[in-house]
């Protein structure tokens, strides 16, 4: 499948300090890729990197098969979108005359707001003004304006922070339908709840490094220590090896109905950022 | 270079309708034909009183307007969402001021009725306010890139705001300081002394060093906004 972004032993450097060192790997067409790490770990100086707002101190990176001085050229930023936590919106202009000026801007039909709106279900509130919406309705906005333009490919940069469940909800909800229609997706975050329900595949950054990189169900095989948990119906629960010895006990109370629940013991995604890096993710 | 006059077209009635409802800062516009009135009033009317309220006009509405719109989209991080969109960096510039060249020259207009200036050359003066009125912009712009929100960027705008608008008074204190002579090279200077020309039957081809002085500052004004522009848009 094709790569739309190949990054190369890339290394950005502010003064004395190193925010990404030597960071190499390739996001596929219409794959969700989870950049993970704690704040200050680099995620944000990435993206920056790959939408050309930032140059690499060194190393080199390919977006679209272009290179990243090629991004500031209207037909690629027509390619891309970006959305941030910050929401980046007119506060004293209605909700459909933010989305307009972005119609303008991006060259798409104004008939284009009715859609996106619908598709965060904000279509009744396109007159009200932005600075009265609340933090999750804005951010529905900030996504209806990413959604605006169909871009291939999506930087999300922490997207749900500070939302509520079920404003996250409607966020994972467009997310989704975005990217079934093929926008591939860029995510950063330090919640690997959302990590392991979005991505196809995630690296663990690190103090600017890449520590792990492979899908999340991979991820948490690898990382299990092959054991499973049994809670039988007397509330005791015992963990038993995943092998043979395992298994004769397991046999034994399932035909004597013994067992209230089954679960394997793989680890969250966090367990094995905090086993991978020593540190907890905040 | 290609531009778009949809996007600047759109970033400018974005800005309208945004300084419309935003009358902390749209009020300002009334100082300088309040002023006009006034000065209208008094006993006797110079050329210098009326670029006095020019003068004013372009510090108040062109630089103080234009630093604060530039300011407010740092600090509400509503110009990384312009950077990043397909405008580029003159089509954004433009844009952004458009508005304030607009109003600016509507309320030189309004200053200049209101105070009953009547230029002997409407042409000459008509294109050298509009010069000064870029000038002014352009140094708005910086202002507003550099400050960090907009109760920064009314603060640093005072000092900028005295000395080209006040600074040409320096000048009558240059026989004791000598280095003030260095004010008559201001563009609020250059413009006095065009307008002094031109009500002495000066024509476009006697006047040209205070236009190309004011063109230089403009030049200058531009390349510094634009360095600190794009160094803003990798920042």
């Amino acid at each position: 499948m094709e790569n739309i972004i190949e990054v190369k032993d890339i290394t950005k450097v502010y003064g004395n300090q190193t925010a990404v060192e030597g960071v190499s790997f390739h996001i596929k067409k219409g794959e969700i890729f989870g950049f993970l790490g704690p704040s200050g770990s680099g995620k944000t100086t990435m993206i920056k990197m790959l939408t050309g707002q930032l140059k690499p101190t060194s190393g080199t990176a390919n977006v679209f098969g272009e290179d990243l001085a090629n991004l500031k050229k209207p037909s690629a930023k027509k390619r891309f979108g970006v959305l941030t936590d910050n929401s980046g919106l007119y506060g004293r202009l209605s909700i459909h005359e933010n989305l307009k000026l972005y119609c303008n801007l991006y060259d798409v039909p104004e008939s284009t707001i009715e859609e996106v709106l619908a598709a965060v279900n904000l279509q009744n509130e396109k007159k009200k003004k932005v600075s009265a919406l609340s933090k999750g309705m804005t951010q529905r906005v900030t996504l209806a304006r990413t959604l605006l333009h169909a871009p291939d490919l999506l930087f999300l940069d922490e997207p749900t922070s500070a939302l509520d469940p079920v404003n996250t909800r409607h966020i994972y909800d467009g997310l989704r339908a975005l990217n079934a229609k093929g926008t591939t997706i860029f995510l950063t975050t330090h919640d690997m709840e959302e990590a392991d329900l979005l991505c196809d595949r995630v690296a663990f950054l690190n103090k600017g490094h890449i520590q792990l990189l492979d899908a999340p169900d991979r991820l948490k095989k690898q990382h299990s220590d092959q054991t499973i948990t049994v809670e039988l119906l007397t509330e005791e629960k015992v963990v038993l090896p995943a092998g043979a010895e395992g298994a004769e006990r397991l046999h034994e109370w399932m035909k004597t109905g013994q067992i209230a629940t089954i679960h394997s013991n793989e680890p969250s995604l966090g367990d094995i950022f905090v086993q991978v890096t020593g540190r907890v993710l905040a | 270079m290609n531009m778009s006059i949809k996007r600047i077209n759109a970033i400018f009635q974005k800005d309208f309708k945004d300084f419309s409802r935003n009358s902390a800062v749209s009020v300002t516009i009334l100082f300088p034909l309040i002023m006009a009135f006034i000065y209208k009033n008094m006993d006797t009317v110079t050329l210098d009183t009326y670029y006095l309220l020019f003068n004013m006009s372009f510090a108040i509405i062109a630089t103080f307007i234009q630093c604060c719109l530039i300011a407010e989209e740092k600090e509400k991080n509503t110009l990384r969402g312009l950077m990043l969109s397909p405008a580029s960096t003159t089509e954004i510039l433009a844009g952004k001021s458009l508005l304030t060249f607009t109003v600016t020259v509507i309320a030189l207009g309004l200053t200049a009725w209101i105070a009953g200036y009547e230029p002997t050359n409407m042409f000459i003066i008509t294109a050298a306010l509009g010069l000064s009125t870029l000038f002014y912009i352009a140094v708005g712009t910086l202002l507003g890139l550099l400050a960090n929100s907009v109760m920064e960027a009314s603060v640093i705008v005072l000092p900028v705001l005295g000395i080209f608008s006040f600074g040409s008074f320096g000048l009558a204190f240059a026989e004791k300081y000598p280095i003030l002579q260095a004010l008559e090279y201001l563009p609020s200077s250059q413009l006095i002394e065009l307008a002094r020309k031109v009500e002495e039957g000066a024509a476009l081809s006697t006047v040209w060093p205070q236009f190309a002085v004011i063109a230089i500052w403009i030049a200058v004004a531009i390349a510094a906004t634009i360095i600190v522009y794009r160094k803003r848009m990798v920042d």
